[in-house]
This record gives structure tokens, sequence and C-alpha cells, in this order.
């Protein structure tokens, strides 16, 4: 018997090809009699477009094809189909495409590009929140009654792409007590932009009338669906396939360039590549997108949260993409982590006349960890009680109500606090002497969730005894698709980790996937490939119970036989059962899938979500000691610890990788990674040179300790580990270095001269005047109505 | 003989050669590590249409340390440069800014000259340094030679006018104690917000005779701080107390606004970067 | 007339505009894609190779300034057939590989540091990957598999002089 494939680190199979520098990615690709492409993109933020001529550009050296918006007609989007291909007679932000084209080489691509003739006649930019939320700014998206809704239930009206509210209780019975303390505060949080290392990169073809796309993508299936809807076509004419990613983090969670590559390959008969330079990367990254938040909280005297009201503005930059979804977080994010009595959140999409911004890495999450936690911290103080008590007071525990009405399982984020001390025991409480620096320490919670949703998977049991398992699941560097999968695999056919052979994605041969994102590679499609394995395991047994001359009940898998229960000299190899049944049964495959289960929150409750209550919540628990530099405002980590909830460690290892970049990207949010953007509405930072990327002096081995045994639906219980390590970073090191300063630190990231300003009293506080104090003032519909409309719940006292 | 790859770059072997090309050719441009220059379509400017390369001419390309004076020719790089000056005691805060500037790939190609002439990268970590050394810049036209003091190099546009070649500084050798510091956003690997670069004379006892400091990346060109360097003549050598003189004088500084940092930032810190300037001149020991 | 260059030990010749940059034709000409292009202005380091045993951005640097030096890339560092250099070995080792961009690049950069220095200090390897982003790992095993290769080094060095 071998050693337990669960829980093993197992490595992976394509380390040794990146460390040769062999992996193609799709950067990499070429093809024969290949052209290059290039976009012609607007640099204005809100404009008329007078006039586009191609016809200069369609006569230049070596130019085969210009494709524009008339080859385009679709729209297309994850909630509201409000986003067009190419721009169509308006330009909504700095950077958004109107034309593209393609050439034998690159060099004439982009000449071609710049030689198209773009007369465009400025209009009012609204380029923040503020300004379009002002009265009577000017509407982004005029027509925005007559597009599609593709998932109904959220308010939408003039700039507010959506809405989502959640309401539970009575808050404002609860603020008027006299016997509780109210706390409000104001944050807001810059944009991040995912900057993988490979830019989003795509080659398309034509071929027997399909369009067939190599892309560096996490969602092969969306982007075949986005991609048919644009141009037109049936979804069946268009084959995506995807090879390693070189980093994704949510950037490439959408549909990117391929629809363009696609419409220049049919235009030029010709195989086309299209990849975005590092600048277009930098101004139309689908950043995770800024917020204003403003929090205000009941709480008692002895720290019990009797209601809680919050609004959080999330900017859509000029098209909705992700946010109108993602609004859902911020019930089971900034609505998380402690027992509340009432509650109210409003959380909105609001477009602006800036690049559109998307998914990133637990996406607002992140923000909304920050401002709870600092928001938390600010009660503390308030009311006199240690910030560690008042946690282990409050969190969520096991029969805990949710913002949403979700009842909790299992007590999760009280053991783990405790771990939490365990793993701080020895840490040095202070600076050694003669440092000048100020020394912070704080502890944060937070909550996050799988993202499940739907994924199919294929088993093919080989004659000689290897195993493929196909699914559409990409390996963006996370190792899920390399270690985690063929680990689940390995399991449950008891064949060897190495026999398991992982196919690429290919949207022609892979069932559904909704895509490798929010952590659910390992649950979801570890889930459809589980059962797909229960179902070829079920007729490898039959055939073998035939063989053998047994029933198949009495059968085991393992060690890449079948063997009979309690005889352990009678077994025959599973190559030899595999070929066996290609004879008399034909060859054995099983198929598998797996969805959410729809866990209940309480009706009416929340609106306009697209998750009512998290099927997998996941926690987790951070805590930092910084240093900061009271001259220069500089703020040096000196330790990190987490305690993260993991369900079952399916790879070890390959988790701790996870928790230590997470954190890595974190402290790149929290410290260094600032996105502003000036009054041409272009976002300032165009590379890497002043988009500050943290090195390997900027962070800190991180001391990590898997929790095991929270409940969970996931395969073998397992959760999500890849996703939830950047969750509570800012959170962690805001709360530290306002521990540090004893000031009250609202906005992220904190570069250097924002912690001197704050130091000196130079940084002006954030303005939030756009944001009303009351929940009331902050939602499209009649609060009443809205009240009316939710469920009668007495929640006075948290539950 | 040049070697004449195509007609968009020329290698000459001798100084000469490349005075010739430079008087003939009014268009083409010097090029040296290239680390600038190759960014140019970033800066939406175009490549230049000829090059002139100086990496092969030997007379721009050591380091030469002699008894009263330090001669570093225009093609050495800054890792060289810092490879150079390592263990000469006057020259230590000219080998700090050469080894810590940018990254350290980018050290072994960007080289003194292209640091020197590029007029419009602010935040260059040799040019306060050669500023504060009081450097003279060697300038090469067909016939003659030029040297311009530092600071009157930094006012000409351009600082390298057609037809001639930077081809190194010269730097008289001093009894002087000499740091640099520099503050980056992160750890390091950004270029410099502020760089504070100064020369220190001492008395035995400790007393500052002479203070030249130079101030990087905080104006648009680097400048030295004269108003600093009276105050500190006389006084004792001592950070805390340069920290504080520096404090008193930064309102005649009027910071650039950059996507990097605010103006105000980079004059605020300067006190602080004049401790740290003072710490690395005057290493304790004990 | 045709420049040639010297890469992974092998005389090439090169077609078009010696202002190319280096990068470009070992990608678009060579066919040597382990070198990328990322951020395109020397501060990712993705594009390293090594000159003469220096690292250097091959963004950066025009392929007609390569000259004499010898282009060593990842392809080249330890070819086909031959087994990883001690600091691929220990990357492979500490499961520090994620997405894979960065890698070429810290190898390359790596190799020449424990070329130099067989024994590097930890802050000497944070100091010599100041120019290498990686954005998937947080660094750390990176830097464990340098320290422990260069261990390797040393071990290999004292097996040869026994």
């Amino acid at each position: 018997m071998t050693a337990p494939v669960i829980g093993s680190d197992l490595p992976r199979r394509d380390a040794e090809d990146k460390l040769r520098g062999r992996t193609r990615y799709a950067m990499d690709s070429g093809r024969p009699g290949m052209l290059h492409a290039a976009l012609r993109r607007a640099d204005q933020p809100a404009a008329r477009i007078r006039r586009l001529d191609v016809t200069a550009a369609r006569r230049m050296p070596g130019v085969r094809a210009v494709v524009t918006a008339a080859d385009a007609p679709g729209r297309y989007g994850i909630a509201v189909a409000d986003h067009p291909l190419f721009a169509i007679d308006t330009i909504r932000y700095n950077g958004e495409p109107v034309a593209a084209v393609a050439a034998e080489t690159l060099e004439q691509a982009r000449a071609a590009a710049d030689a198209i003739l773009l007369e465009l006649e400025p209009l009012p930019a609204n380029l923040t929140m503020a300004e379009s939320l002002a009265s009577g700014a000017r509407e982004i998206h005029p027509d925005w009654r007559d597009y599609q809704e593709l998932v109904a239930g959220g308010s939408r009206g003039g700039n507010v792409a959506w809405e989502a509210t959640v309401i539970r209780g009575d808050t404002d019975a609860a603020f008027a007590r006299d016997d509780v303390t109210v706390v409000e505060s104001e944050f807001v949080a810059g944009r991040q932009n995912q900057a993988p290392l490979e830019p989003r990169a795509c080659v398309a073809t034509y071929e027997d009338g399909r369009f067939v796309i190599e892309t560096s993508t996490q969602v092969p299936w969306a982007v075949r669906n986005a991609t048919a809807n644009l141009l037109g076509v049936n979804v069946a004419d268009v084959r995506v396939t995807a090879p390693a990613v070189g980093g994704g983090f949510g950037l490439k969670f959408e549909m990117a360039l391929e629809p363009f590559a696609a419409l220049l390959a049919r235009a030029s008969g010709r195989p086309v590549k299209l990849v975005n330079r590092r600048e277009e990367e930098m101004l139309t990254a689908l950043c995770r997108e800024n917020a204003d938040i403003r929090i205000r909280s009941a709480v008692s005297r002895d720290g019990e949260i009797v209601a809680r009201e919050a609004t959080v503005l999330m900017d859509c930059g000029a098209y909705g993409g992700e946010q109108p979804f993602l609004t859902t977080m911020t019930a089971h994010t900034l609505g998380a982590n402690y027992r509340l009595g009432a509650v109210r959140l409003v959380s909105r999409a609001v477009y602006t006349n800036t690049a559109p911004t998307g998914a990133f890495r637990a996406c607002n999450g992140a923000y909304n960890t920050f401002a709870l936690e600092r928001h938390t911290d600010e009660i503390c103080a308030a009311i006199g009680m240690d910030p560690v008590e008042f946690r282990r007071r409050n969190v969520v525990g096991d029969g805990s109500m949710g913002a949403t009405g979700q009842i909790f399982e299992g007590d999760v984020l009280g053991p783990m606090l405790e771990r939490m001390e365990t793993l701080r025991a020895g840490a040095a409480g202070g600076l050694p002497a003669g440092d000048r620096r100020l020394f912070g320490r704080a502890t944060v919670v937070g909550t996050w969730f799988v993202f499940v949703g739907p994924s199919a998977a294929t088993v093919n049991i080989n004659p000689d005894g290897s195993v493929t398992l196909v699914t559409a699941g990409v390996e963006i560097g996370s190792g899920s698709m390399m270690q985690a999968l063929p680990q689940i695999v390995s399991h449950s056919l008891g064949v060897p980790p190495e026999s398991v052979v992982v196919r690429a994605a290919d949207t022609d041969s892979a069932g559904f996937d909704i895509g490798v994102g929010g952590g659910r590679t390992t649950v979801s499609l570890g889930a459809a490939s589980t059962a797909a394995c229960d179902d070829a395991r079920r007729k490898l047994l039959e055939v073998a119970a035939d063989l053998l001359e047994t029933a198949p009940e009495d059968l085991v898998l393992e060690d890449g036989h079948v063997g009979i229960v309690g005889v352990p000299d009678q077994r025959i190899s599973i190559a030899q059962v595999a070929a066996h049944a290609q004879l008399v049964t034909g060859p054995i495959s099983g198929s598998g899938s797996f969805t959410g289960r729809g866990t209940g929150s309480l009706p009416g409750c929340a609106a306009g979500h697209m998750i009512e209550a998290l099927d997998i919540p996941i926690f987790t628990v951070h805590e930092c000691d910084v240093a900061v530099d009271a001259d220069t405002g500089h703020v040096q980590i000196l330790a990190y610890r987490v305690v993260q909830d993991v369900g079952r460690a399916i790879n070890p290892r390959a988790i701790h990788g996870q928790i230590q970049g997470g954190v890595a990207q974190g402290l790149g949010y929290a410290l260094h990674e600032e996105v502003t953007i000036g009054a041409d509405g272009c976002i300032r930072q165009r590379g890497l040179e002043t988009y500050r990327l943290p090195l390997a002096q900027d962070v800190v081995p991180v001391q990590a300790e898997l929790f095991e045994g929270a409940p969970s639906i996931g395969p073998l219980g397992a959760k999500g580990a890849g996703e939830i390590p950047i969750l509570n970073v800012a959170a962690a090191v805001a709360c530290a270095v306002a521990n540090a300063t004893g000031k009250r630190v609202r906005q992220i990231p904190l570069t250097p001269p924002r912690v001197l300003g704050l130091i000196t009293g130079m940084e002006p506080q954030p303005n939030l005047s756009h944001v009303g104090s009351s929940w009331r003032d902050n939602v499209l519909d009649d609060p009443d109505e809205l009240l009316a409309r939710s469920p009668v719940h007495d929640t006075a006292t948290p539950s | 003989m040049s070697t004449v790859t195509n007609e968009r770059l020329f290698i000459p072997q001798t100084l000469r050669e490349a005075l010739d090309l430079l008087a003939e050719d009014s268009a083409i441009t010097p090029i040296a590590g290239g680390t600038w220059l190759m960014r140019a379509p970033l800066r939406g400017e175009p490549l230049p249409g000829r090059c002139l390369a100086i990496g092969a001419i030997d007379e721009l390309a050591g380091v030469q340390i002699e008894e009263a004076t330090v001669t570093i020719g225009a093609g050495v790089s800054h890792a060289a440069l810092a490879r150079a000056v390592d263990g000469v005691p006057d020259l230590r805060g000219l080998g700090q800014a050469a080894m810590k500037s940018a990254n350290p790939a980018i050290r072994e190609v960007a080289t003194v000259g292209g640091n020197l002439a590029t007029g419009g990268f602010p935040a260059a970590d040799l040019v306060p340094a050669l500023l504060a050394m009081d450097a003279e810049v060697i300038v090469a036209h067909r016939d003659r030679e030029e040297r311009v003091p530092m600071t009157r190099f930094l006012e000409r546009e351009p600082r390298v006018p057609p037809g001639s070649l930077l081809t190194g500084v010269r730097v008289a050798r001093r009894r002087q104690s000499s740091g640099h510091a520099r503050l980056t956003m992160r750890t390091a690997g950004d270029y410099a917000v502020a760089i504070v670069s100064l020369c220190l004379g001492l008395q035995e006892g400790g007393t500052i005779t002479e203070a030249r400091v130079a101030v990087g990346s905080v104006e648009p060109t680097p400048r030295r701080w004269t108003e600093l360097e009276q105050a500190l003549a006389g006084s004792r050598a001592d950070a805390a107390t340069a920290a504080q003189a520096a404090d008193s004088l930064v309102a005649g500084f009027n910071g650039r606004d950059g996507v990097e940092a605010p103006g105000w930032y980079r004059t605020r810190v300067l006190p602080t970067l004049v401790r740290r300037a003072f710490e690395a001149a005057l290493p304790r020991t004990a | 007339m045709p420049l040639e260059i010297n890469v992974n030990g092998e005389a090439r010749a090169v077609q078009g505009d010696p202002m190319t940059p280096l990068l470009t034709v070992l990608r678009e000409e060579m066919h040597l894609t382990g070198a990328k292009l990322s951020c395109g202005e020397g501060f990712c380091g993705a594009c390293t190779v090594l000159l003469d045993g220096t690292p250097a951005m091959s963004c950066l640097m025009p392929v007609g300034l390569v000259g004499e030096r010898a282009v060593l890339t990842i392809e080249g560092l330890a070819p086909a057939g031959s087994e990883l250099v001690p600091v691929q070995k220990a990357m492979l080792d500490n499961d520090a590989v994620q997405c894979g961009m960065c890698f070429p690049g810290m190898v390359l950069t790596l190799s020449a540091l424990l070329q130099q220095n067989d024994s590097p200090s930890e802050d000497m390897i944070r100091e010599a990957l100041v120019g290498n982003i990686c954005r998937c790992t947080g660094y750390e095993r990176i830097v464990a598999a340098a320290l422990e290769a260069s261990r390797a080094t040393v071990a290999d060095a004292q097996e040869v002089s026994r």
C-alpha cells in the first residue's frame, strides 16, 4: 500500500519546463503565415466620435485587415450587456478601442493603427464617483434602460450600473438606543492592477467556418460565449483553447482581446496574434476597483454590535463588467466576520469615464475587509475594549446568522484566533533598542468564499492503465491543475498521480466550466472530477467483477489494481480491466459535474444579489508586525502570520505557496501599488517603473498554519486556498500602521507620502460627502418601500 | 576603422572617428548602455534614426585614479564605477551612488555618460554625487576639449552640444568624507524620489571646514544646496545637527510633483536624507 | 552586412536593424522564447539573459551593441538532454514555480550570482533580485532555493576537491 496521496506534497509536473524556459504561453505562440495585430485606442475619456476613417490605414504597407464597430454589432456584460467591443459613436474611457489592424509585422500594424483618422468631440467627463453621482451629472450611458439585463434583480439608474441591498432588522431603532455607542468611519481604497507578467495575449484563426482561439485566459467558456455574442455568430462556432497562463489573478477572468483577433482572422484569412503592450495593460487592465466606503455601527458597552449600516461605492469604470456581480460580496465580507443585530447594506457599482475595472483575487473583499477591520478597531477604541478580545467575543460561530440571514455551521474563527495566539508566542513585541521607528501590531479576521458554480469533467480509463482527465480548467500558476486535481483523481481511482494525464482546456473537448478563479478549481473541478471518477469506477468494477468472478461491492481500487477485499493476492491491474473492457463493453470513461447547492438565506433580505448565501465560507486570521519610519513614512513589515481555514489540505505545500504569494500581493496593495487617474482620464502609472510591485526585499517569510476540519461541501472536505490569502493583508497592515502611529488610517495604499502625510497631518482626510451618512441617502429606490419588502425579523440581539 | 553595422548604428573604435562622425552628421545620437534611449517609444518619442555607440572607444572606457585627480570615462557603467572606486576613501559617496541606482542588471550597462547627458532624467544618482564632488565634465569637440564645471554643465541646454561628445568626468581628489543617501519608495529598485549627496572637508576634532551638498530628484534639475553648505561650514560634523540645519532651510526647494511622489514629500524628507548622507559619510566604527 | 552574435555557444546571423532589442531577435528570429517581453523598460527582469556571464535586460539592449559578448539564454543554461543546474534543481525541489513567467530570468540572475559568489547571504540574494519581479510566489521559495543551491554548489566543489 502506497502512502496516501491526499495531504501529500505532490510536485508540479510543469515545473521543469517552466524552469527550462520551454513552456509556451499564448504570448509565445506562432503559426506559419501569422499576422500581427494592433488596436487603435481613443485618447480622451469622454467624447463623441465625429469621424473614424480607416481608408489610409488600409493602404499602409503590410496591412491585411482593418475592423471597426461595424464588424462587431453586439454588446456584452456579466449582468448588463452594456459593453460594445469597439466604441460605437461614443468614447467612454481613455484607451477604449475604436479599430483593430492586422499586418505582416507588428510595426506595420502599429503604424497603420496610428494612421487611422479619429476625430473626437469632447464631452464632460466624470472621472470620479463623486462626479458621476453629483446631481445633474451627465449620464455615461444615456441608453441604460435599453440594455439587455442578463441577470435580474438589481436596481439600476443614471450612473449607478447596479445596486444591491441587504436589509435585516431595524437599524433605526438600534441607533436610537441610548445605551449604545455609535461609531462612524469612512474609507477610500485605490485600484490595484493584477499585472501578471504575461500580458493578455491570443492567436486566432478562422478554420472551416469556425473561430479557433488560443488565448491566455482563466475562462475559456466565457471567452467562447462573449466572442460569439459580440460577433453575432453561433456559440458553437467558437473554439477556445488555453495553454499555460502566465498569471491571471482575475485579470483574465473576462473576455479580453479574443474577439478582435477573431474578427481580423476572418477578415484576413490568416492566423492573427494580438498581445497587449505593458502600457496597454496598465491603462486598460480590469483593476480591482477603487471604492468609497462609509460604515456606522451601534455597539453596546460590552461590545455587542446591535446595528450596522454601510454603503460601498465601487467604481466600475465605463462599463459594468464584473462589478454588478461583485456588489454581492459586500454582504459576505463587510457584512461578515461578526455577529450583527440589525444590518442594512448598500453596495453600488458606479459608472465613471475611466477604464473598466474587474476581478482581482478576493475582489472587493480585500478593501471591504480593510474597512471592516479598521472600523472594528475604531469601535474598540471608542468603547475601550482590547481588539483581540472584541474579536474573540463577536466572531461568527456555529449557528450564527450572517448578514443575509444565512446560518453558519461550525466554530471556526474562534479556534483560529486561539491558534494565532500560539503562533504569535515567541514573536518580538517591539523594536530593538535604538531603532527610532514606531512599532505596531494588529490581528484581523476575514471571511471569503469558494465561488462554486458549474463545472464538468470526463475521465477516460486508458488500456495502459493511465487516466485522462478532461476539463476546461486552466493552469494559471496556482498549481491546482498540476497538483490537487491529479491528486483527487489518483485518490478516487487508486492510480498513481503520475498516471493521471490532465488535458489542457479546450471548449471543443471539455464541458462547460465557469472558469478558474474564486478559489474554485480544487473544489468545483475537483468535485466534478470526483463524480466522473465515481462513474468510471462503477463501470470499471463491473468489468473487473466479471473477470474476478465476484461482486463489484467486494472490490477495491488501489495501487493501479482492482483487488478483492480481504483477499490480498487476488488482484488484476486496472490496465488489464480497461483493455478487457475495450473488447467487451467498449472503452471506459466516466463523466461528472458539480455546481453550488444554493445555501439558504433569509427570504427577502438581500436584493440584487447573485449569491445570497455562501455555500462554502472560508475564514482566515492574519496578524502583522510593522515598523513605521516617522521621518519618511516608510512601513516595514517585520513579521507576518496567517492561520487559514482550508477545510482539508489536499497539497499542504502548494497551499503554503499560495499563502506566501497572496500575502506578497496584498502587501503590494496595502503599501506600494498605486493607481491614480490624471485630468485626461488616463491612468498615470504607465509601466512597472511607476507601478511598484513588491520586490524580493519588500516581503517577509509568512508564518502560516493550515486550519483543517471546518465543514465544507468540497471534495474530501477541501476548500479553495488560493484566493483568500490576499483578503486580510491590507486590513492587517492598515490596522498595524494605525496602532503604530496612533492615527486613523482611512485610505490605502499606505505609500510613504500618505503615511508621512498622516503622521504630520498633511494628508487630507478622504472627502466622502457624496456618500450620505444614512443608508437611506444611498439607495435608488424609495427606502420605505425597500423596508416594506424586507422580512420582519427581530434581530435586536446578535444571534 | 569604424564598424558600420548598417546605416543605423555606427560603432567607432576611436574618439577621433567618433568626433568625425558627429561633426559630419548632425542627426546622429550617441548611445552608451541604451537603457534610457531604448525607452524613447515609451515616452512617446521616436528612436533616433542613427546612433553612434561609444562602447568600443578605449579612451572612454576606464577609471583612472591618480594622486590628484580621478578621471572616469563616459562609457564606464555604474557597476564598473562602483567596483573601481571601492575602498577609495574620498570617493565613498560616488561609490554609494553607483552601486544603488536602479537595479543590478541596469547598473551593469547604464553609464556615467548617459546619466550625465540625459537632461530629461531628474532622478539620476551620479549627477548629485558628481555635483557634490565638484567634478568637471569633459566634452570633446573635433577641434578642442571643454572642461565644464558640473553646475554650469547642468544649466546648458542641451548639456552636450551637437557635434560634441561627453567623454568623461574629472574629480579633483581632496581629503574629504563623502556620502550619498537616496530615498526610494520600495526598499530598492525604483528611481529615488529625493537624493542628498555630500562631501565634507573635516578638521581634526570633527569641525567641518567645507561642505558641498547636492540635491537630486527633488527639482527638475539637481543642484547644490548652498544655504546648507554655508550653515554647515564651521560647525561640528554631526548628523543630527546637520539634519536640524537642513530642516530650517528646505523652504528653498520647490519639489516637483510626479507620479511617484508629490513635491511636498520630496522636500519634507530632505533633512532625513541629510542625516543619512552624514551617516553614510561618517560611518561609526565604534 | 548582417550582424553576427554568439548565442548559446553558436554564431548566429541576425537580419535587419541593429537597433532592434536583443529580446526581439531572440524571440522572433531565433524562436528562443524563454526570455519574455513583460515590462519592456528594464524593471521586471523577465527578459534577462547573460552577456559574458553578467545579467542583462535584453529588452533594452540593441542587438547591434552585443558585439563579441556571449549571449546565454535560459535554453542554453541547461541544454536539452542535460541536467538542471543547481538553482533550477533547488527550485524544483522547493516547489517554487507557479505561473513560471519570471523563472527564466530568475534562474539566470541567480546562476550568475552563484557563479560570482558560491555562498551569498540571504540579503545578497534579495539584493541581486531587485530587478526580477515575481508576481506569484512572494519570493520566499526562490530565495530559499538560491540558498540551497549555494550550499549545493559549495558541496559539489568540496566533493571535487576531495
